[in-house]
């Protein structure tokens, strides 16, 4: 009896072996088209410069070295403050995003009002333009109010695109938490707003997590706006900061690189920690809305 | 039947108990903070951008003439607009139906189970997470004639017989940033399938199997139709942020060579910062805008009424 079952068995795991085999070459093919240019990132920013102009090229540096890293940090470099700069312009952003949205999103989420239809279409036709079609009107403004080069022209203009985004967000994950709750909190004699406060809040908590990792994340590497606004070197953030290694004739590419992964390694770190947090958000909010 | 009628008409009985003026008020309240900060920061600007368009505009406003509807006759003749309109076009249709491919792809490859899925999945993220500018540097890098592996690759291989300048060249120029853009975005798509992927339930594919189905008349009669509400979704918010994305091409190319790599959120950011002509760039601003709008009803109404047939 038991030996039929493992023959059984046998022939079925034989049946699947090609297929497992071929799933197993399709990864592999996935994960070798996804890191290819991060290995290319590595590989550069490990070589001295002697190895870097070598042609042909080669992707595994002979003698790896970290000087390129030290070079982005060392003297005549203005790395640090670019990152001290992203760093400020992206987390007051996402403080100021953060505050707005969470009571926008849950009148969105929660409550009944006229025209909540209207406004929540507004919101999404606010995603239907690019900055770039907005930039002129608000750098005029911006130069009305003697705000540009400074970290306020920033933070203003981000939260031009991280608003809908936020507020969008959050509304999923407010979605997600049983009206019922609420209600009986409401039942058991506390106001609208403290059932808000004292109860949904708590709950949320993981979505806003993710939602300010997000809204960190797309202000850490907005371009348009800081290639436009800043125009002190001491101003910069670091997506415009790191064309300082691309020289009018030639590219430092080692020091590029080994920046870039300096930038890239904040957000990856971060989105480690709310992926699912924050996939949940997104998919959720996509086809709830 | 008649069970799942009372339930879908709860929430609505619930809503009207709730429904009062007091619940209008502080539902104006909550959202209060956002609307203002939207009207002043997203759709007085826009509306600027319409009044700018009707102007004959540079830096200093002082020189601002009035050209009305004229404006937009001169638009019309010019032969930037049908090159940028068939580049974003181009951009855009390629971008989205690769990702659209390779995200459905990878989405069931990762719903498999195997060796390493949780890195993979871990990982196969990484490029939609990286920020945009760094990702037009590290593909130029790869491109580059002399420095990229690319070249170097594809002359082992023995596809090509000299290293080609592939940002360099006007025909090939977009198409390369295309492959770029393809490869950024695409675990947008992965995660978008695979959490739909997710919520199909085992049951069908159960069901489907008793009935005798191979595994592409799975996919095609039982996946596609239980995602294809996402899939909807997805393909239009990729359409729209590959419509105006901004960061790789003027990264990789700045438009060129010979703007022949432009498409409208570059161009529109040249003629304006650039060469400081803020009526033109208004314009163009105002076509990709009314365009996607455009697009975005039909898509909308269309999907709405298949959803409705089916």
């Amino acid at each position: 009896m038991s030996g039929s079952v493992l023959e059984v068995r046998k022939v079925h795991d034989q049946e699947k072996k090609p297929e497992q085999i071929i799933t197993f070459i399709f990864a592999l093919l996935l994960a070798i088209f996804v890191i290819f240019p991060f290995v290319v990132m590595v590989s550069m920013s490990l070589k001295t410069p002697g190895e870097q102009f070598t042609s042909p090229p080669y992707l595994i540096p002979h003698r790896p070295t970290l000087s390129n890293y030290l070079h982005v940090f060392g003297r005549g470099s203005m790395f640090a403050q670019y990152f001290l700069n992203s760093l400020l312009i992206a987390s007051v952003s996402t403080l100021i995003v953060l505050g707005v949205s969470v009571f926008s999103s849950y009148g969105y989420a929660r409550m009944d009002f006229p025209g909540k239809n209207v406004f929540l279409v507004l919101l999404l036709l606010s995603q239907l333009f690019p900055l770039a079609a907005i930039i002129v009107p608000l750098y005029r403004i911006m130069g009305n109010l003697k705000l540009i080069d400074s970290y306020f022209s920033l933070i203003i203009g981000y939260l031009v695109f991280s608003v809908p985004v936020g507020v969008w967000l959050l509304r999923s994950f407010f979605l997600g938490i049983p009206r019922e709750l609420e209600e009986a909190a409401i039942i058991d004699g506390c106001t609208r707003f403290q059932a808000f406060w004292k109860i949904v809040i708590p709950l949320v908590r993981p979505g806003m997590g993710a939602t300010a990792a997000y809204i960190f994340f797309i202000t850490w590497q907005e371009f348009m706006f800081a290639l436009t606004f800043i125009t002190s070197e001491a101003k910069r953030t670091l997506p415009v900061g790191i064309f300082d290694f691309v020289g009018q004739y030639e590219t430092n590419w080692g020091n590029l690189m080994a920046a870039s992964i300096l930038i890239c390694i904040p957000v990856f770190i971060l989105f480690l920690f709310v992926q699912k947090q924050l996939v949940g958000g997104l998919t959720q909010g996509a086809i709830k809305g | 039947m008649k069970k799942e009628g009372e339930e879908l008409l709860l929430p609505f009985l619930k809503i009207r108990v709730m429904n009062n003026k007091k619940e209008w008020v502080s539902g104006y309240l909550f959202i209060l903070p956002s609307l203002i900060l939207l009207i002043i920061l997203v759709f007085y600007p826009l509306f600027l951008t319409f009044i700018y368009s009707f102007y004959d505009m540079s830096l200093t406003s002082a020189s601002a003439r009035y050209l009305g509807w004229e404006a937009f006759q001169k638009l019309s003749r010019n032969r930037m607009l049908s090159l940028i309109f068939n580049n974003s076009l181009t951009w855009t249709i390629l971008v989205v139906f690769f990702q659209f491919l390779l995200g459905l792809g990878s989405a069931l490859l990762l719903n498999k189970s195997f060796v390493g899925r949780t890195l993979l999945r871990g990982i196969v993220i990484l490029p939609w997470v990286m920020p945009g500018v760094i990702a037009g540097m590290a593909w130029r890098l790869i491109y580059d004639p002399q420095l990229g592996l690319l070249n170097h690759y594809l002359q082992t291989l023995g596809i090509i017989n000299q290293p080609l300048t592939w940002l360099s060249s006007p025909t090939m120029a977009l198409y390369a940033v295309i492959f770029a853009a393809i490869w950024k975005g695409f675990p947008f798509s992965t995660i978008m399938y695979l959490a739909g992927l997710q919520g199909v339930p085992p049951e069908l594919y159960e069901a489907a199997e008793i009935d005798g189905a191979n595994e592409r008349k799975k996919l095609s009669h039982v996946t596609l139709p239980c995602i294809k509400p996402v899939i909807t979704v997805t393909l239009l918010l990729t359409f729209i942020w590959t419509f105006n994305y901004f960061e790789l091409v003027y990264i990789m190319t700045g438009g060129g060579p010979a703007e022949k790599s432009h498409i409208f959120p570059t161009y529109i950011y040249d003629l304006a910062f650039k060469r400081f002509r803020f009526g033109d760039a208004s314009r163009f601003a105002v076509v990709d805008f009314l365009f996607l709008l455009i697009f975005s009803l039909f898509y909308v109404r269309l999907s709405f009424r298949s959803e409705e047939s089916s």
